[in-house]
C-alpha cells in the first residue's frame, strides 16, 4: 500500500500514527503469531530503554501495513555486512592453508571465505581461484568485532544455490538503495526498478548477479549488450527514475547503441 | 667483614660459610656475590635451642649447618617484593582485546592474588574455550572485546603470548558489559542478561564460587 513516505533523518523522531498497530482480532488467531510483530527493516532501530523506535540513517521511511515491517530507503553510503546478504567480492589472496580473503568494499578489512565452503569441497578437492578472481557468495558471519565470513554454500543443503565463482562478464558499482531494491523479491512493485525487465523485453540476452554490496556482475555473449546494461543501471541509479522513465530510458538507449 | 649496605651486579658480598645465598646473590667460588643493583638485606635464621650443657660431657662443636647461617639478599625495590610472573597452572584474571575466528587476545591482568606491574599478552585459542565439542565453537558466542575473563596458563608460549585455557567450569567469563552498555548478569553456563533492557547474550560463563 502506497502511503506517503516521510523523510527521515538520523534521530528523528516517528510520528506514532505512522506504526502499524495490530487488529485486535489478529491477536487472536494462530498464524498472527508473526502478524502481531513489528518487524524493523534496515535503518531502524529499536532503543530498549525508552520504547522507542529511531531512524539511524537519512531517507524514507516506508511502512507496509500487511506485513507489519518498517524500513528507512536509503541510497547509499559504505556497505556494512550483515548475515543473510548475498555479495559480490574479489579474492584477494589464498592464505592459511584453507582460507581465501576477498575483498567487498574499498578501503575495509578483507572478508574470509573458507575453501571448504564450497559445493563439494573436501580436502584433497579445493577450488582454485585466482587473485582477482570474482566470487558469488552470502555472509555467513557478521558483527561488529570481527571481520566477515563468506560461505559459497547453503549451510542447510549443501547446494550452491547459484553461487560460487563468476567466470567472465564484468561487473558495474551501483548504490547500495539501487542494488537493495534490485534483490527484492517483487523488485517492480515495492522497489521501482525494472530496467533489467525492459532491457530484456529489447531483446538483450545476458545474465546478471546482484550483490547487496553495490555490485552488478553482468555477463553477455556481445560487448555492446554488457555495456548497455550497465550504462542503463547507472543511468537508473544517477537521475533516480521511475519506472515509467525506465522505460523510456531503456528505449533512448537501446536506439542510441544500433 | 661488614657487608655493604648497597650492591652493585658483582659485588662481593662475603664467604659461603658465613652467609647463606638468598634472592639477588648467587655463589662463585664459595664467594656470595650480588647479581642485582639494590639494598643488602641480612635475615639472621631462627635460632635453634641451645644445646643443653652438660658438666661431666665433652661435645664436640660442630661447624654451623646451612640452617644457621644469616641469609644475604639483594632487592632493588624498598619493598623487597619479588616481580611476580604467571607460571603455568595459575590462574590469573585478564581482559579480552581482541577476537578473531580462531583465537580470542588477552591482556593478563592479576596473576593469582597479585595484581601485575606490567600487562601480559595472552591468547586462548578456540579449542581450548571449551572441554567439551571443541570444534564448535564459536568464538563470537564465547568472548567478546572488552570482557574479564578468569583463565589457567596452561603454556608459556613464544615471545609474544601465553597460552591460556578456560576449559573449566569455574573458568570462563567474570564479568561483561552488554551491546547496551550495562554490566550484564550471568543466567546459566552459556548467557548473560542485561537487567535494564532484558537482551540476553551469549558468553562463555564461569561458575561463581
Amino acid at each position: 500500500m502506497e502511503t506517503e513516505r516521510p523523510f527521515v533523518l538520523p534521530g528523528d523522531s516517528i510520528d506514532p500514527s505512522l506504526i502499524p498497530v495490530p487488529r485486535q482480532q489478529d491477536a487472536q488467531t494462530q498464524n498472527s503469531k508473526k502478524q502481531a510483530v513489528l518487524r524493523l527493516g534496515p535503518g531502524l532501530r529499536h532503543m530498549a530503554a525508552t520504547g522507542a523506535i529511531v531512524p539511524t540513517v537519512p531517507g524514507q521511511l516506508v511502512v507496509d501495513g500487511r506485513k507489519r515491517s518498517m524500513w528507512v530507503e536509503s541510497k547509499g553510503g559504505r556497505y556494512v555486512a550483515s548475515v543473510g546478504d548475498v555479495v559480490i567480492g574479489q579474492v584477494q589472496r589464498s592464505a592459511g592453508g584453507d582460507l581465501f580473503y576477498v575483498n567487498l568494499s574499498p578501503y575495509t578489512s578483507n572478508a574470509i571465505l573458507p575453501h571448504l565452503a564450497f559445493e563439494g569441497a573436501s580436502k584433497k578437492t579445493r577450488p582454485q581461484l585466482a587473485p582477482g578472481a570474482l566470487v558469488y557468495a552470502r555472509v555467513s558471519l557478521a558483527n561488529r568485532h570481527m571481520d566477515p565470513e563468506l560461505e559459497c554454500v547453503s549451510p542447510a543443503t549443501g547446494k550452491a544455490d547459484g553461487l560460487g565463482p563468476l567466470v567472465g562478464g564484468t561487473v558495474f558499482d551501483v548504490s547500495l538503495g539501487l542494488a537493495r531494491r534490485l534483490l527484492m523479491a517483487r523488485s517492480r512493485e515495492e522497489g521501482q526498478v525494472a530496467v533489467l525487465d525492459f532491457l530484456g523485453d529489447e531483446g538483450l540476452a545476458f545474465e546478471t548477479a546482484i550483490g547487496r554490496n553495490g555490485k552488478v556482475w553482468v555477463r553477455s555473449d556481445s560487448i555492446k549488450t554488457m555495456i548497455a546494461v550497465g550504462r542503463a543501471l547507472q543511468k537508473t541509479d544517477e537521475d533516480d527514475l521511475s519506472v515509467d522513465d525506465q522505460r523510456k530510458m531503456v528505449k533512448w538507449l537501446i536506439k542510441s547503441m544500433r | 667483614m661488614a657487608q655493604p649496605t648497597m650492591a652493585i651486579p658483582g659485588q662481593l658480598l662475603g664467604p659461603a660459610s658465613k652467609y647463606q645465598p638468598g634472592p639477588g646473590t648467587h655463589i662463585h667460588e664459595a664467594n656470595l656475590y650480588s647479581s642485582l643493583l639494590g639494598t643488602v638485606n641480612v635475615t639472621q635464621p631462627p635460632k635453634a635451642p641451645a644445646p643443653v650443657k652438660r658438666l661431666n660431657k665433652i661435645v664436640p662443636v660442630a661447624a654451623p649447618t646451612p640452617a644457621e647461617l644469616p641469609t644475604i639478599s639483594v632487592s632493588f625495590s624498598a619493598k623487597s617484593k619479588r616481580e611476580v610472573l604467571p607460571e603455568v597452572n595459575n590462574i590469573v584474571l585478564c581482559r579480552v582485546l581482541r577476537i578473531t575466528p580462531r583465537q580470542a587476545v588477552v591482556a593478563i591482568l592479576i596473576c593469582g592474588e597479585t595484581v601485575l606491574e606490567a600487562e601480559w599478552q595472552g591468547l586462548i585459542r578456540v579449542q581450548d574455550v571449551r572441554a567439551t565439542e571443541k570444534d564448535r565453537v564459536k568464538i563470537y558466542e564465547s568472548f567478546r572485546p572488552g570482557d574479564i575473563v578468569r583463565a589457567e596458563v596452561i603454556s608459556l608460549g613464544d615471545q609474544a603470548n601465553y597460552y591460556l585455557s578456560t576449559a573449566k567450569n569455574e573458568l570462563g567469563v567474570i564479568m561483561a558489559t552488554s551491546e547496551a552498555g550495562n554490566t550484564m548478569i550471568p543466567i546459566s553456563w552459556k548467557e548473560y542478561r542485561d537487567p535494564e533492557t532484558g537482551i540476553s547474550e551469549l558468553r562463555k560463563v564461569a561458575k561463581p564460587y
